[in-house]
């Protein structure tokens, strides 16, 4: 069960990192480093909330659309400025990026682990087939298909998600019919951010807020989407399935070996498939 | 004689005559830059001759620095018996990685070298009865022979200027050639009987395993390894050397780790924790405001280079 | 139809190739035979297939059903450089060099590959078939540029170069597609009679498809004609221009010439 619900962390994380390359074409190496501070502006927000049943649903709400903030500045104030550039260089600068937030978050909560209590309704277990559960799974795994279906739902039912669609296969037609492509750009990126941010915040109950949790994710989220193909949402949420139950049915076994069972998942796929499961060949 | 060997010339000279002149903290600098050198070249076999920028290199780095240092902890053996097993664990690892990063290209191929690298920092961290984990391995040392700044010194001399010149004469050798064709074409490379990805599999390893001497020389160096020696933001250190001195010039990631070095050695005695703030955003800054990126990226400086008949 | 024993004659045969191409049936049932030191013209208006075969013998586009034959054996599904190991050199429409590197070096790569010596590490490479790509660059009418980089060269010169890449790799068959295109006139006869010549002297086999006729009627010594992904004739240059089925198909009507 804990292997579904990391399963979820890391769709949250790896769609967002897909649907941003899948419009803007950039690979945002500093996805998980959002994920990171979703994780760690829970923290503060639990802190300054007052400690009132809501405030945790509130937490909620508010720190990934902080993340997302964070997403449209940098979209609006840096990478508005390297979109013709080479990949390369797009790659080296969210690079650079991590660095950055990495260093900002040291210094803004220190270098001490951090913690998120459960909300108290959550905060016991329920019998799950005879075996006891922390009640707080059912949120994640309850929220995380909605995410899901919601965003299934946005972009096929909604004339937004249209034009994210259509964007992701010709922008420069979408500029020539009059679209504010730059915009969408921004929006895009801070969805996608959102998404991370959801991934840390509702994680954040589950593990230890600590400095290092960008590299983990970002890790887990580019073998997630290495197996499911960059750009497909579908590959995002199977392969993060996967992957989050390998993981959990490996620490089970043996610590060390989950991380060779991801090894040896990655290794099957890319011989059959070099692009992920439903990923699309590169130009 | 050339200019440029001439001044390779006076550099080796200045190089050799330096412990008689230098307190041991900037040999220590000195011996640092060139394992730092080391690795960045190796790894600009791949960006440089061959179009392919990893950006999971650490791993080799890591491999080599574990493998000499478990060697000597583990095992009992002695240093000079343990050090070529730095670049044999390397070369391992980098063939058995690069057997499927090979088979993708740009953007795939940097994510999944990253991927890599950073498994193999999750095992090295988790397997603690192996390699003590986050408290890495300690007392790792030389002998007392080449324990001096100087005599480390001198040894890291040695072995790196030998590796650069077997890396220098891999890169105009046929070998080199066929890399560079694969990168500027792999298509026509193909229809002039090239195996490209077999091709590019021997130079991730040849760069993988000259990587792993740089981490078997750093981890004797240092007297220790830790696993964030496999850490991504290990990886993004020979990827700005190399970018910041010319990936096509042979002595560009050279030239670069010196200038990093000395930069790091300035920012971090002031503000230790800010390095990677100040490295990160020196990077996000030069891209953004920089037309061409970093100096010599993209054949640039290479190109005018050719043109002018200097090296 | 050529037996097994015909067929080690031919230094290239298709036999029934079929491909699907985008819903269409591009190339329906092509036999083509070319023996050695043919230099065989392909041609047909726009959408008879030749593209779309062409791309099937050099192993671009697999095929969906037929067989291809190399000097007699089977070469249908080999990677490029395996088929350019077993003699068959091409040339791209657009033309494919290695543009950092100097023209030499270009050749010299070419060389070194033919002679398995790529990997070879530690020998300098600048010496090596020096000589034997300076005089391939001097038949193509490069020796000048033979220092420059290959990517600042003008695109006739970058087409010879192609030709001098290819022909380094010790070709029996040749393939070339398009040779011509985004050439002046007169640059267009010079590289085809270059390799007209090249084809007497060394008995070299070419396959190339080709839009101006002039070029075509000029070199080629047999031309077969597509039309609508089948061979509508076959035959010598003038066969071909006087066959009314082919004036009817280009022209819209059987013309007295």
């Amino acid at each position: 069960m804990s292997g579904l619900s990391v399963g979820m962390f890391l769709f949250l994380v790896s769609v967002g990192m897909s649907l941003i390359f899948g419009v803007t074409r950039i690979v945002n190496l500093a996805h998980g480093s959002f994920y990171m501070v979703g994780a760690y502006l829970m923290v503060t927000l639990v802190e300054v909330l007052p400690d009132r049943p809501w405030a945790f649903w509130l937490a909620l709400l508010l720190a990934p659309l902080g993340v997302a903030l964070l997403g449209a500045v940098i979209e609006v104030g840096l990478l508005r400025l390297i979109y013709h550039r080479d990949p390369l260089m797009q790659l080296i600068l969210t690079f650079g990026l991590i660095l950055v937030i990495s260093t900002l978050v040291l210094l803004a909560w220190g270098p001490d682990n951090k913690s998120v209590s459960r909300p108290e309704a959550l905060a016991g277990s329920v019998l799950i087939f005879g075996q006891p559960f922390p009640s707080y799974y059912l949120l994640v795994l309850g929220l995380a298909p909605a995410v899901a279906v919601g965003l299934w739902l946005i972009f096929y039912r909604t004339r937004w998600g249209m034009l994210i669609r259509a964007a992701t296969v010709d922008r420069e037609m979408l500029g020539a019919l009059g679209v504010n492509v730059a915009a969408l750009y921004t929006q895009v990126f801070a969805f996608g951010s959102w998404l991370a941010g959801l991934g840390g915040a509702l994680a954040a109950p589950t593990i230890a807020v600590a400095l290092g949790m960008d590299g983990d994710v970002l890790t887990t989220a580019f073998v997630v989407v290495v197996i499911g193909g960059l750009g497909s949402f579908a590959g995002s949420f199977i392969s993060a399935l996967l992957v989050g139950l390998l993981q959990s049915f490996g620490i089970l076994v043996f610590p060390a070996v989950s991380i060779v069972l991801l090894f040896a998942l990655m290794a099957v796929v890319l011989v059959v498939r070099p692009w992920g499961l439903l990923g699309r060949p590169e130009q | 004689m050339t200019s440029s060997t001439r001044a390779l010339g006076v550099l080796a000279v200045a190089l050799v005559v330096a412990p008689l002149a230098l307190p041991p903290f900037f040999l220590q600098l000195l011996t640092e830059i060139a394992i730092v050198g080391l690795f960045a070249t190796a790894f600009n076999l791949l960006m440089g001759s061959g179009g392919m920028v990893s950006f999971g290199h650490a791993a080799y780095f890591a491999l080599g620095a574990y493998a000499a240092a478990l060697l000597v902890k583990r095992a009992g053996v002695p240093m000079l018996l343990a050090l070529p097993a730095a670049p044999l664990a390397a070369a391992g690892g980098a063939l058995l990685f690069g057997f499927f990063i090979v088979r993708l290209t740009h953007t795939y191929f940097a994510m999944l070298s990253l991927a890599f690298a950073q498994i193999v920092f999750t095992v090295i961290f988790k397997w603690k009865s192996l390699t003590g984990g986050d408290d890495g391995l300690l007392d790792v040392w030389p002998p007392a022979a080449l324990k001096s700044p100087a005599a480390y010194y001198y040894f890291t001399l040695a072995i790196v200027a030998l590796s650069l010149a077997a890396l220098h004469a891999v890169g105009e050798s046929p070998f080199g050639y066929a890399l560079k064709s694969a990168r500027e074409n792999p298509r026509r490379a193909r229809f002039i009987g090239i195996n490209v990805r077999r091709l590019q599999l021997f130079a991730f390893v040849i760069s993988g395993a000259f990587s792993g001497l740089a981490g078997g020389l750093f981890a004797f160096y240092n007297g220790s390894v830790f696993p964030d020696f496999a850490y991504f933001t290990k990886s993004f250190e020979p990827l700005v050397v190399a970018l910041l001195g010319g990936p096509q010039a042979f002595f560009g990631p050279l030239a670069g780790a010196f200038g990093f070095k000395i930069l790091e050695w300035l920012v971090s005695r002031q503000w230790p924790v800010y390095w990677p703030l100040f490295l990160g955003s020196i990077v996000v800054v030069v891209i953004v405001a920089l037309p061409m990126g970093f100096v010599g990226l993209a054949g640039g400086r290479g190109w005018r280079t050719r043109l002018t008949g200097k090296t | 139809m050529a037996d097994s024993t015909d067929r080690q004659d031919l230094v290239l045969q298709t036999i029934g190739l079929r491909k699907h191409f985008g819903g269409v049936l591009a190339v329906n049932g092509v036999d083509l035979s070319v023996p050695p030191g043919d230099v065989r013209a392909i041609i047909g208006p726009n959408g008879a297939g030749k593209t779309t075969l062409f791309n099937l013998l050099t192993g671009d586009l697999t095929h969906d059903s037929g067989r291809i034959y190399f000097a007699g054996e089977e070469v249908s599904g080999l990677p490029p450089h395996q088929l350019c190991r077993r003699g068959v050199g091409r040339t791209f429409q657009i033309t494919s060099i290695f543009r950092r590197l100097s023209a030499l070096e270009n050749v010299q790569t070419a060389f070194l590959s033919h002679h398995r010596r790529h990997y070879n590490f530690l020998t300098p490479a600048r010496r090596l078939y020096r000589d034997d790509a300076l005089g391939l660059l001097e038949l193509v009418g490069l020796h000048e540029q033979a220092r420059k980089p290959s990517g600042i060269l003008p695109h006739g010169d970058q087409r010879r170069l192609e030709l001098a890449i290819a022909l380094a790799s010790g070709p029996r068959l040749l393939l070339l597609d398009e040779p011509t295109a985004g050439m002046a006139p007169r640059e267009r006869h010079e590289i085809m009679a270059l390799v007209a010549r090249i084809t007497r002297d060394t008995g070299l086999t070419v396959v190339f498809t080709e839009h101006d006729m002039d070029v075509v009627f000029t070199v080629a010594q047999r031309i077969t004609v597509l039309h609508q992904g089948s061979v509508l004739t076959e035959g010598s240059p003038a066969a071909v221009r006087a066959n009314p089925d082919v004036q009817r198909v280009y022209l819209g009507q059987p013309t007295s010439r």
